[in-house]
């Protein structure tokens, strides 16, 4: 993710279906490609009990795990596929996803070991040389496992634990079981319900009490064959008085069948805890991103999400905290970008559980080539939350007039002791801050540039410089020839 | 002020079963795990959903609300699991005998 090029400053002179094109138009090169398909196994499309059952048995899994699996299972078919969100989720053919796809043997913790062709597509996503320069621990998931796990000695030895899911089952089985799917359980919602069936993969994170991770620990997605499901499990436990910051990214190759990722992200901050978890999502605009995410802050706890969406076909998305002790303090900080024939539908969720807690939610939306940017949210404030305090900004910014976006907040407030307040802003990039710019010599696709960064500046300085800078220039692919 | 209600004999709420009581606007769930009856609000804190239309797991001692999940234990009122972060009430069980009666404020 560290690697950068650079964007010429001035761009050369295109007509309007020309720039139109160029829109993503390195997103096959940097991340669309696809590697031959050497697989040990690859499950036959569609899911069933038998399907489930394989990959229990795969996994060597204990008896629980293969009831809570087969169960999931059962609510998943009970229940019926969404009809709010978007009407895109209609697409969504649950039979026609592989849903097991298993590339190597293990997780690895040499990049040596990991088999050829998967090593260069990470090297070639620049994961291991960004895992050099700046990050604590490194898993690097492809398909439906991880292929990579690294974490840094001296974090090992003061006994914070960053290993895959699959792992951790294994090597850590009670905390697994103290804590799994206590915060999402599997008749959540259908998709985690299905995700509880098939889960494979994803991170399991626990920080003892007091060590504060000082550099983020990354996990990496990739998806690579057609109609893949890719289905990760992540659990986070931050200790007493605890700190890590959490990144993830993904990409996938651009094909013209459908594929579905449906992660569950489970966080638990105990008292006086902090985790930071951040989302660069760049999924290829053939994906469906339908993931539940959600924290729950002790005493004295912070849990912060900083969610940017640019990928995907449709994502639905609502990252939630869950302030359950006095003093607790939720932020939700997230960006949508939505392109041609993409719908971002991006929000978060805060509930004020105790007295005194404290949140932010800040959203911003980019629509442009008629995409659709959605801000979904709630807040909720539970009768006894007293001196709470919170405060909700969604703001949109619609380049074109071939686009949109919608606003669906929720406040709910059972206390009245309490301090709320929600703004939203639908703007267009505005004729005269055009002019004034193009005034001092910038041209018009410059200075379109100059007015969506500044848009969006308040959450990328939260991001890690190199992600910060990543983001950015993303954001300027994406409005590469945006004027027309 | 405390009343004492008759539910069932123990016959009719065996092992693993559970029925909803109605009594004066109150919706009760009285569950019987593994021998024990237990018997809490039949109203999931979360959304409000009912119950006893729920999976009892006897040996956890647990209900599960039907809708999103959220699992209630038995013997305290309190969740375990999100989405619900509100305990229920609880409702003192007397065996009388043969007969299962609740203690009702």
């Amino acid at each position: 993710m560290s690697t950068t090029t650079n964007v010429p400053v001035t761009a050369p002179v295109l007509t309007e279906n020309e720039q139109l094109a160029q829109i993503n138009s390195d997103y096959t090169e940097r991340y669309g490609f696809h590697d031959a398909e050497n697989y040990l196994y690859k499950a036959p499309k569609g899911i069933n009990k038998e399907i489930v059952e394989k990959i229990s048995e795969f996994k060597s899994e204990p008896q629980w795990m293969r009831d809570f699996r087969l169960k999931a299972l059962e609510h998943f078919f009970a229940k019926p596929q969404p009809t709010w969100g978007s009407p895109m989720l209609a697409e969504v053919d649950y039979d026609d996803i592989h849903y097991f796809v298993r590339a190597s043997e293990r997780a690895e913790r040499s990049w040596d070991d990991v088999p050829e062709d998967v090593k260069n597509t990470f090297d070639r996503l620049g994961i291991p040389e960004a895992e050099r320069k700046f990050l604590s621990g490194v898993g690097a998931q492809y398909e439906s496992e991880v292929v990579y796990h690294q974490v840094n000695k001296d974090l090992e030895a003061q006994g914070v634990i960053f290993m895959d899911m699959d792992t951790a089952l294994r090597e850590h089985e009670e905390i697994v079981k103290q804590y799994f799917a206590t915060i999402i359980p599997a008749n959540d919602n259908k998709l985690s319900a299905l995700n509880s069936a098939v889960w494979s993969g994803g991170s399991f994170v626990y920080v003892p009490p007091g060590v504060k991770v000082e550099m983020p620990l990354q996990a990496y997605f990739r998806i690579n064959t057609e109609s893949m499901g890719q289905f990760e499990r992540t659990l986070i436990i931050a200790d007493e008085g605890s700190y890590v910051h959490y990144v993830e990214g993904c990409t996938a190759p651009t094909y013209s069948a459908n594929s579905l990722h449906s992660a569950v992200v489970e966080l638990i901050a105990k008292p006086g805890a902090r985790i930071r978890y951040t989302t660069v999502q760049n999924w290829s605009t053939n994906v469906f991103n339908l993931v539940t995410k959600r924290a729950v802050a002790e005493t004295d706890a912070t849990v912060e999400w900083v969610d940017c969406n640019l990928g995907s076909k449709l994502t639905m998305k609502y990252p939630s905290v869950y302030l359950t002790g006095e003093r607790a303090h939720g932020e939700i900080l997230s960006i949508a970008f939505a392109g041609k024939g993409q719908h971002q539908d991006a929000g978060g969720k805060i509930i004020h559980a105790a007295p005194n807690t404290t949140s932010n939610i800040f959203a911003k939306s980019i629509s442009k080539d008629g995409g659709r940017g959605s801000y979904r949210g709630l807040l909720e404030i539970a009768k006894g939350a007293h001196g709470s305090k919170s405060k909700v900004v969604c703001d949109a910014l619609l380049l074109d007039e071939f686009s949109r976006s919608d606003t669906y907040p929720t406040i709910r407030i059972s206390e009245d002791d309490v301090n709320v307040g929600h703004e939203a802003t639908v703007s267009k990039v505005g004729e005269d801050q055009l002019f004034y710019l193009m005034s001092h010599g910038i041209s018009e696709e410059e200075a379109s540039k100059l007015i969506v960064n500044g848009f969006i500046e308040p959450i990328t300085k939260e991001l890690p410089m190199e992600y910060a800078v990543e983001m950015n220039r993303l954001i300027e692919l994406q409005m590469e020839g945006s004027i027309g | 002020m405390t009343e004492i209600v008759d539910i069932c004999t123990l016959q009719d709420l065996p092992p693993g079963a559970m029925r909803l009581v109605e009594y004066d606007g109150l919706e009760i769930g009285v569950f019987n795990c593994a021998g024990t009856v237990y018997a809490i609000e039949d109203r999931c804190s979360h959304d409000d959903g009912p119950l006893v239309e729920g999976i009892l797991d006897q040996q956890a001692c647990t209900i599960e609300c039907p809708r999103h999940g959220a699992l209630f234990d038995l013997k305290t009122g309190n969740p375990r699991t999100l989405p619900a972060y509100q305990p229920v009430d609880t409702f003192p069980v007397i065996i009388d005998n043969d007969l299962i009666k609740l203690e009702v404020e």
